[in-house]
């Protein structure tokens, strides 16, 4: 059986959206919200294991976003940092640092602990990578904390992120790594491109080669909403750096790549042999659920190119990356990922024959 | 005349003013570190000057309502920004100098917000706030820049009619500087991240360096440890077949003992005391052979210098005595206990001795001896522990004092010259010294400081 798992996020339900609101306007307290987050967490963990997927995540219940979680609440951030536009006109703007030192104030094994009281499969556990919180320190520097202290707090930060989640037994840490394309975007040079790839590795590095057997990588173009933040940019400007992450597992983005074949043939010529490939599959933004057979037949054609002892499937992205994300519905996302989990079944019997 | 020379003074005036704003936004352009304080700057200097009443910077967004969100602002009545909309779109809301400079990409001004039509919707508002004219200057970067930059300068005045053609002119090229500004700002954000990049790369692999030196300096540290030891051997060996032989002699006494009538169980219990000391004393040579040749890693905690000067004086006495060297000791009973690691001391004083009882082999017989003395030196930073071991001799000439700690700087034949290069390095290491000196008569004394432990 083809390896499978999911990227994160599953839309949070109602009761927890509105529990969020209230609790910022003051009209419920920490423990209730707690209840909520706690709530939402046990039925997505349900709910996903009844989808059969071998391998299931928290859906990132309580986490504000995939990319501010770890900082959410910190007094030495202002809202103003660096916006990310989105292909549909709506814009995220990232948070700004306003002082140092820095530190995570909810780590990612925080939230691992609290799924594991309630998974009776493997758990995965998201982070987001130390290049998009790189964002987070302003052009103009901070009198006092220079870039590089920064670097250096926020690299020890998210080694000590990733080792946790190791310790606690997370089945695999994903590094979401959603600025590659979008820095091809920012700078055409590449050069960012290229630090937040040494970067990253400056994190990796500081595990061994057996740890790093359960550190991946996800590379998307940023779904929000119904909309990505950089799509437009040509997948063959990432991907020949991308596999210079020195991370085991890539989970890339392919089913709604408009040439997926040409997507393969460059995975194949620049995925090294020690590394696997998670193809996504399906397609979140798209609210049509895939069939089963759909799914199959991206899989044995990512098999052409890729061999099977290498491959894996996933979901291009998260369902809903940010908490407020209301575009998908909770049984959409479930029902995308029961049709992954037979697509894959469906495809591995084909492979072992 | 009087009316034309004041004319003439009020464009002069304007002039100026303008030549000054301009400087003062020049420099603003070169100043700002971020793309906020530009516009913002330039917003407050712009009110500033006088004549504009509010200024402020919008960028568009995409989405439904096509929304020019401010994202600098100065001046009076900035709550005007609150309660209008305005949008880059065909809509309503797009319909203002705003919304038409964004889409057009050209200058709109308004020069009576009274009357105007365009402004209708927004006059009421701008009225209780005192602006008479208002004008929008697009603000717009693309072309082959990576940056996509669209927005608009806006700009209220007091007075009607306050945009002439000259300050239209004056304030699109102001607004195509701060354009070119952003994107440049907006590039460095590359540069940025690439030197701190680079600069924590380089200070990792600083760290892997010391770190690969300090295990290739604690593995070679220990072979030196199992080749002195294997310069010992045939003296280990002499040490712990002495008791094994005297185990030997007092069990076959004991079995004679019990095989008599009566046995003597009171030789028997004595013979059986002596066994169990011997076996003690074989096994205590033992176990300090086996620290010394365990690879563990280095571990600093407070140490016993005596106890460790005791060990290595018990390890080398037979060896001494297989050549006739009589070792005297002086020990200071007060010694401050120091930071370190217990077997990488015992390895710089076990150096010490076998290279003193090394140097004393070919000199007269009364010539063989060796000292080893420890004392307390009181310094301002508190205690320190001092240990030497003199010895009478072949000693070093002077020119050799300087390379006697050099690696691979070896007098003995078939040495590895590495001896004493590796004790330094560890007594460094426990922020100690160690040095050589001279004897006044024969032969040479060395040297090693520790601080006490704090």
């Amino acid at each position: 059986m083809l390896p499978t798992e999911p990227i994160g996020s599953i839309p949070r339900p109602a009761a927890l959206i509105e529990g969020v609101q209230d609790f910022r306007a003051g009209r419920i307290s920490q423990p209730e919200l707690n209840a909520l987050y706690e709530s939402a967490v046990r039925d997505t963990i349900r709910s996903l294991e009844a989808t059969g997927s071998p391998v299931i995540t928290d859906g990132e219940q309580a986490k504000d976003s995939f990319a501010t979680y770890s900082i959410y609440g910190l007094e030495n951030l202002s809202p103003d940092g660096v916006p990310i536009s989105f292909a549909d006109g709506h814009i995220r703007n990232l948070p700004r640092l306003t002082a140092g030192p820095f530190r995570y104030k909810t780590p990612a094994d925080v939230y691992l602990e609290v799924a594991q009281r309630y998974a009776h499969v493997p758990l995965k556990q998201a982070v987001v990578s130390a290049s998009a919180l790189s964002l987070l320190y302003p052009q103009g520097g901070i009198r006092g904390y220079s870039r590089e202290q920064y670097l250096d707090a926020l690299v020890a930060e998210q080694e000590g992120e990733i080792r946790r989640c190791l310790k606690k037994g997370a089945h695999v840490v994903q590094m979401d790594f959603t600025e590659g394309r979008l820095s091809i975007k920012l700078d055409p040079t590449r050069r960012l491109l290229h630090s937040f790839i040494d970067l990253n590795n400056l994190v990796l590095e500081r595990f061994s080669a057996e740890e790093r057997k359960r550190i991946g990588v996800h590379t998307c173009p940023g779904a929000d909403r119904h909309s990505t933040h950089s799509a437009d940019v040509d997948y063959a400007e990432l991907l020949p750096s991308l596999f210079e992450l020195r991370a085991t597992s890539f989970y890339v983005q392919l089913a709604n790549e408009p040439n997926r074949t040409r997507v393969l043939k460059m995975i194949r010529e620049h995925a090294k042999d020690e590394q696997r490939i998670f193809v996504g599959v399906i397609d979140p933004l798209n609210p049509r659920v895939e069939t089963p057979e759909e799914v199959r037949d991206h899989v044995l054609e990512a098999a052409e190119y890729i061999r099977p002892d290498r491959l894996g499937t996933t979901d291009d992205c998260g369902f809903a990356p940010f908490s407020d994300d209301t575009s998908r519905t909770r049984q959409t996302a479930f029902d995308k990922i029961r049709a992954r989990v037979a697509g894959t079944a469906l495809a591995s019997a084909v492979l072992d024959q | 005349m009087p009316e034309r020379r004041e004319a003439y003074e009020e464009i002069l005036g304007r002039l100026n003013r303008r030549l000054r704003t301009l400087y003062q936004c020049t420099g603003a352009l070169f100043q700002a570190e971020s793309e906020q304080e530009l516009l913002q700057s330039i917003c407050e200097i712009l009110v500033a000057s006088g004549e504009v009443r509010l200024a402020w910077i919008g960028y568009c967004e995409d989405d439904a309502e096509k929304t020019v969100r401010p994202v600098a602002r100065a001046g009076y009545g900035l709550d005007y920004l609150e309660r209008v909309k305005t949008s880059w779109g065909e809509l309503e809301t797009g319909q203002g100098p705003v919304g038409i400079a964004a889409r057009t990409g050209n200058a709109c001004w308004v020069d009576d917000i009274r009357t105007d039509p365009r402004f209708s919707l927004w006059r009421e508002v701008a009225l209780a706030r005192g602006y008479a004219s208002c004008v929008a200057v697009p603000l717009i970067a693309n072309g082959k820049s990576a940056v996509d930059l669209r927005g608009t300068l806006n700009l209220y005045s007091a007075e009607r009619n306050a945009f002439d053609e000259g300050a239209i002119e004056h304030y699109t090229g102001l607004a195509t500087s701060v354009a070119y500004a952003v994107t440049a700002l907006r590039g460095s954000l590359a540069e940025d991240l690439a030197h701190g990049v680079t600069a924590l790369r380089a200070s990792a692999e600083r760290k892997r360096a010391e770190e690969a030196l300090h295990q290739a300096r604690e593995e070679l540290a220990h072979v030196t440890r199992v080749t002195t030891l294997g310069e010992l051997a045939a003296s280990i060996a002499h040490e712990i077949s002495q008791p094994l032989a005297a185990i030997g002699a007092d069990a076959s006494a004991c079995l004679h003992w019990l095989a008599a009538d009566r046995p003597d169980l009171d030789s028997v219990r004595e013979a059986l005391a002596a066994i169990v000391k011997d076996g003690h004393r074989a096994g205590a040579v033992m176990t300090r052979i086996r620290a010394l040749l365990a690879r563990s890693s280095v571990a600093h905690e407070p140490c016993d210098l005596t106890g460790v000067i005791r060990d290595v004086l018990l390890l080398v006495s037979p060896e001494l005595g297989r050549y006739g060297t009589v070792l005297q000791t002086s020990l200071a009973t007060d010694l401050p206990p120091v930071m370190g690691d217990r077997v990488q001391l015992q390895q710089v004083l076990l150096n010490l001795l076998l290279n003193a009882a090394e140097a004393v082999r070919k000199v007269p017989p009364d010539r063989r001896r060796l000292v080893v003395r420890s004392t307390v030196e009181r310094r301002e930073d508190g205690p320190w522990a001092v240990v030497t071991v003199e010895d009478a001799g072949v000693g070093f000439k002077e020119e050799e004092a300087v390379r006697l700690f050099e690696a691979f700087y070896t007098t003995k034949p078939g040495g590895l010259g590495m001896g004493l290069s590796i004790s330094r390095s560890i007594v460094e290491g426990h922020r100690g010294r160690l040095w050589a000196t001279a004897n006044p008569g024969h032969g040479a004394t060395f040297h090693f400081a520790l601080p006490g432990a704090p």
